[in-house]
Parts: structure tokens; sequence; C-alpha cells
């Protein structure tokens, strides 16, 4: 089984992370999203899983640094090899798996307009 | 129907002649030809069966269950390169494309004697390809390909490309169209085929090690699906675990040399394209390759549901974001090329898995922003609206003059490169300064460990693979049989 505790490293950045990207996306929709990327990270190969951790619990320790939203959009376009390999891993999977299961979604996250 | 079964039953031992690890396109073969040839085979097969069918192609759910970690793999480097494998009964050709491109000859020529692969007939490799594509029903779509196949087509044919239709290992129905087949993958063809003559297939049995005495393997001590340890003792083994953990067991094994040190790859960059009119079909994979360029590079199209399309665009989210409202108007096509790079599979103990590396070389950095830029200029060709390329920064290309930009801009660094083509880890031959293994597939410095898969491709073709590799496997086990005649 994977391991739960590498899973709940990414949720807090990954949270942030599309409520900047998406903001639109509602709550719930946005924890289902996050958990999915959590339960995927659990099951990363092992060396890909342990350079995740670390690079969680750096990027954890960001969040708690001033302004979040800042931090976020800084952190995100970090052109730094391997770190910024995290958002990119992050938004990846959430990305994927908010259009997949709801492809009408907008841009901003928000959900497709119902015709009257 | 789910045609395994847990060999170990209460206990923990068992004896067979001939163990074979994995399930894909090197291991279903094998077990085929040598249960048919008498011999007793036991597959044993990390992940589970799945029907084909069953699960929806491309999708999340795929994912899931029939990639291994949920088709989250990355190569280190610089670019990382994602990749893929699959893990379930049948392996990668459960989940794959199934383009099917026969071994190039100049291909297998260039092999044989750069590697000193004794024995390698271009006469006998095809006519082991004719009994293949009988084997996996391959043909052609029936009527005309999809929009998105045809787009990429028309791009190459107005631009006076070489292009065609590259069958798939699919049966399709009486009146059927091309979104009607199904999949011959192995759990439709050869497993039915090594079970029906006896072998049997454990799913859920993951090889840790193989016990060596002196050169000689002697048993498998493998984990089962509930965790606990079982051992497999054999005469014979065939190692067929694909070009990542073949090499990653072998070493695990404490065998040396040539193992894990040329992993080639096909490294791929992608684009989307926006047409006038609906072009995005569920479940579609364009059958039809732009070929002009190679063997230096190939371009194709991949599955583009939505969600395929967000991951397509996300690299450069903040400007193509708007994009993702006309999916339906949109399809995802690759540009593969042939790498002059190498990669490395290196086995970590007390790690499950390996570490994987691969290096880009400058050239290879060259052709991918040629290419990423000759297939957006295709596509406006075929009358693509617009372009967006998968990296960070990318233009959007309207025009012809726009791929000047793209190219300019183009940094594999910022790219999402990836790769579903793996080999070459235990290349094969005589020359034992290049090879892991021999001219048909004993690992050197062994006496009964034999791989049978991707891994003793000596490069990456080029091409798809699959034929390739099954064309060889079952070259390989052909002589096996031949050289242990069976009491």
């Amino acid at each position: 089984m994977p391991s739960r505790s590498s899973a709940s490293r990414v949720t807090p950045y990954a949270d942030a992370l599309l409520a900047r990207d998406l903001p639109a996306l509602d709550p719930q929709r946005r924890g289902e999203a996050v958990q999915f990327v959590a339960i995927r990270v659990a099951d990363l190969p092992a060396p890909m899983k342990l350079a995740v951790g670390i690079l969680a619990v750096i990027f954890d320790l960001g969040l708690s640094l001033g302004s979040r939203r800042t931090y976020i959009s800084v952190s995100s376009r970090l052109p730094i090899p391997f770190v910024s390999e995290y958002p990119r891993l992050i938004r990846s999977l959430a990305f994927a798996y908010v259009w997949e299961k709801w492809p009408d979604t907008r841009p901003d996250g928000g959900r497709a307009q119902v015709e009257a | 129907m789910n045609l395994s079964k847990d060999a170990f039953g209460a206990g923990d031992h068992i004896e067979v002649e001939v163990l074979i690890i994995g399930s894909g396109a090197g291991g279903s073969p094998t077990a085929a030809l040598l249960a048919e040839a008498g011999f007793d085979v036991l597959i044993v097969e990390e992940g589970e069966w799945y029907d084909q069918g069953s699960i929806k192609p491309f999708s999340l759910d795929q994912m899931e269950k029939q990639y291994r970690s949920g088709g989250v793999t990355v190569a280190l480097g610089r670019p990382s390169i994602a990749y893929t494998e699959g893990r379930c009964a049948g392996g990668g050709t459960e989940v794959n494309s199934g383009l099917y491109k026969r071994p190039p000859h100049s291909m297998l020529t260039k092999w044989r004697d750069g590697y000193q692969i004794q024995n390698l007939e271009l006469d006998d490799i095809d006519a082991i390809a004719d009994e293949i594509e009988t084997d996996l029903s391959v043909s052609y779509v029936p009527g005309e390909s999809t929009l998105a196949s045809q787009a990429l087509a028309r791009g190459a044919t107005n631009l006076g490309w070489r292009n065609g239709e590259i069958p798939r290992w699919m049966s399709y129905p009486e009146r059927g169209d091309a979104l009607s087949g199904k999949r011959q993958s192995m759990t439709e063809t050869y497993l039915p085929r090594a079970i029906n003559a006896g072998a049997i297939l454990s799913t859920g049995v993951r090889v840790e090690r193989l016990e060596m005495i002196d050169a000689t393997a002697g048993a498998a001590i493998v984990e089962r699906r509930d965790g606990r340890a079982g051992r497999i003792s054999f005469r014979h083994v065939f190692v067929c675990c694909g070009a990542i953990h073949t090499p990653a067991l072998l070493q695990r094994s404490g065998i040396k040399g040539n193992i894990g040190k040329s992993l080639a790859v096909h490294p791929t960059v992608k684009l989307s394209a926006k047409f006038s009119e609906v072009i995005n079909v569920d479940n579609d994979v364009p059958v039809h390759q732009v070929t002009e360029f190679f063997p230096h590079s190939s371009f194709g199209g991949s599955a583009s549901q939505a969600g395929l399309l967000a991951l397509a665009l996300n690299d450069n989210w903040r400007a193509f974001r708007g994009q993702i409202t006309d999916w339906r108007r949109m399809s995802v096509y690759y540009a593969a090329i042939t790498s002059e790079g190498r990669g490395r599979v290196i086995s970590v103990p007390g790690m499950r898995d390996p570490v994987v590396t691969y290096r880009l070389t400058k050239n290879d950095r060259t052709l991918l922003a040629i290419s990423l830029g000759r297939l957006a200029l295709a596509m406006l060709a075929a009358g693509a609206e617009a372009v967006y390329p998968s990296f960070r920064g990318a233009p959007v290309v309207r025009r012809p003059a726009d791929v000047a930009r793209l190219e300019a801009g183009f940094s594999a660094t910022k790219a999402s490169v990836m790769s579903v083509h793996l080999c070459s880890t235990v290349p094969m031959g005589e020359d034992p300064r290049l090879c892991g293994a021999d001219s048909f597939g004993r690992v050197h410095g062994t006496t009964n460990v034999r791989v049978n898969d991707a891994s003793l491709l000596p490069s990456a073709p080029g091409v798809n693979p699959q034929a390739t590799v099954m064309a060889l496997v079952v070259r390989n086990v052909r002589r096996f049989i031949e050289e242990n005649v069976h009491a």
C-alpha cells in the first residue's frame, strides 16, 4: 500500500496552487482534485516519492511566510531544475483530473454555464 | 475472462521448468511458444488482469489500474522525461496505441553489424513478422480514419511530405468504423494461447530477486499480492519486465555487466492544434504518421480527451488556458525523435524502484525544436486556426512565419518531454563492451538467465517498437527450444 504520509505532505501546497490557478473551482471539487494528487503522489516510484517528499516540505515552509498568493505565484514559476518539477507535477495531475471528470469546466475552474 | 490463478495456493514454494517474469509483448509470446513446445511454464505478473474493454482507454482510471505508479514515472535529467509503463496482465500491449510497424531492415542490419548479433537474418525476421501480423490481426481501419488523423495526413500531403496510415493490432467488426476496433493485446492473443497449452499465469506476484549460485539462477524470491513472500525454483528463467524493470531485477540479483547502462527512448514533444470544426473524438488515437523525416523524427497524433488537452496546455497555462473551452475542436499531436542520448537504470539498495536517468544531447535538443516547428507547420497546412506548443513561454502559432519564433523560443528544459518507447537496457549481441546479453538474449556471464523484451533492442528503432520486440522475442525463444530439446 502507498504511504499516506508522503501523500498528505503535498496537500497544503496543492490546495493553494489550485486556488490560485483555478479560482472559481468550488472547494468540494478542489478538495477532490487535491485528494487525487495526493493519492498519485503516494503511488510514485520510491526515488521520486522521496524527492517529492523533500520538495513538499520545502514548498510548505514557504506557505507560512508572508503573502500566500505572492508565494504561490513566484514558486510555481521558479526556473530551477528539478525544483520547478514539483508545481508542474501537481498542476498536471490536478488539471488532468479536473478536465477528465468535468470536461466543460471553465478556464478559471468555474462550472460550465447551464443553458436555461 | 480472467485467466490468471494463484499458482501458490496455500503453499509458499513452487517448482517449475521455465519461469517467465512479465506478461507483456515479451513474456506472452515467450510463454505461448514454450508451452506449445511442451515446456512446463509459469508466468508471473506484478499487475492484475483486466479484460480488454473493461476500462476506458487513456483515462485516469486506466492509468491507476494498468500503468505502473499510476502512469507517473520519470527519467531524471535536464529536462526530466516522463515515461509510462504498463503494469497488468498483457503489459504495455493493453494500453498502448496499438500501432504496428515492421522492424526496418536498415535498423536490423545496423544492429547486426554494430553489435555482432549472430544469425540475425532479415528473411527470418520478415517471416516471423508475417506470423505475428496474422496472430494480432494487424489491419488498417475500415473506411475513413477519424478527423484528427485525416488532419495530420492532409497537412503533410499539402506540404509534400511522406505520410501514411499505420496499421494497428485491432480486429474490427463487419461494417465497423475507425472507432469500433478491439485491441488484439496479449490478453486476447498470446496469453490465452499459452494457457491453453498448459502454462499458468499468476498475477499480483512481484519478483524481488533471483537467487544466483555462481553463474546459474536457481530460484526467484517473490512478494505476493497479500504481502507474503514466496519462492519459485526453476531450470530456466526469462526476464521480460520491460526496459526499466528487467535491468533493475538483474541488478538486484547481483548480475553485473552491461545492464541498465544504455537506456534508449524516443523523446517526444507535443502541441495542441485548434480547428474550425469538431475534431476531438473520445478514445481516438490518430492512425496516420508523418515519416518524411525518418529516421530522425516522426509525427503522429495522441489521445486528446479534455483532461489530456488540459495537460498539453498546462505548460503555458496563463496564456493558453482560454482554449480549454474549445477542446472539442482541438487535438494533440506529437513529434518523436530518434535520440543520440542515453540513460541509465540504477537499482538502489533498500529502494523498491530503480532510479532512472536520461541525458539528451545538444543535437537532440536542436532536433526537438526543429521537429516541433515542422509539426506546427503541418498542422497549419492541415487548416488549423492556431497551434499551441507544449512548453513554457511558447508562442501561439497562427501562420508559418510564427514557426521561427516557436523554434527560437523552444528549450527542451521548458518542455514537457515524454516517451512511451523504452528500450536497450540489456542490448543483445556478442560484443561484450556494448551488450548485456548474447545474440539470443542469454545474459552474458549466466547459464540460464535470459532476457526477452524491449531491453534487448540495441538502440531505439525510430518506429513504434512493439513489432520489432515481438519479432526478436519469437526468434530467440525458437532458438531456445531448438537448444533445449524437451524430453
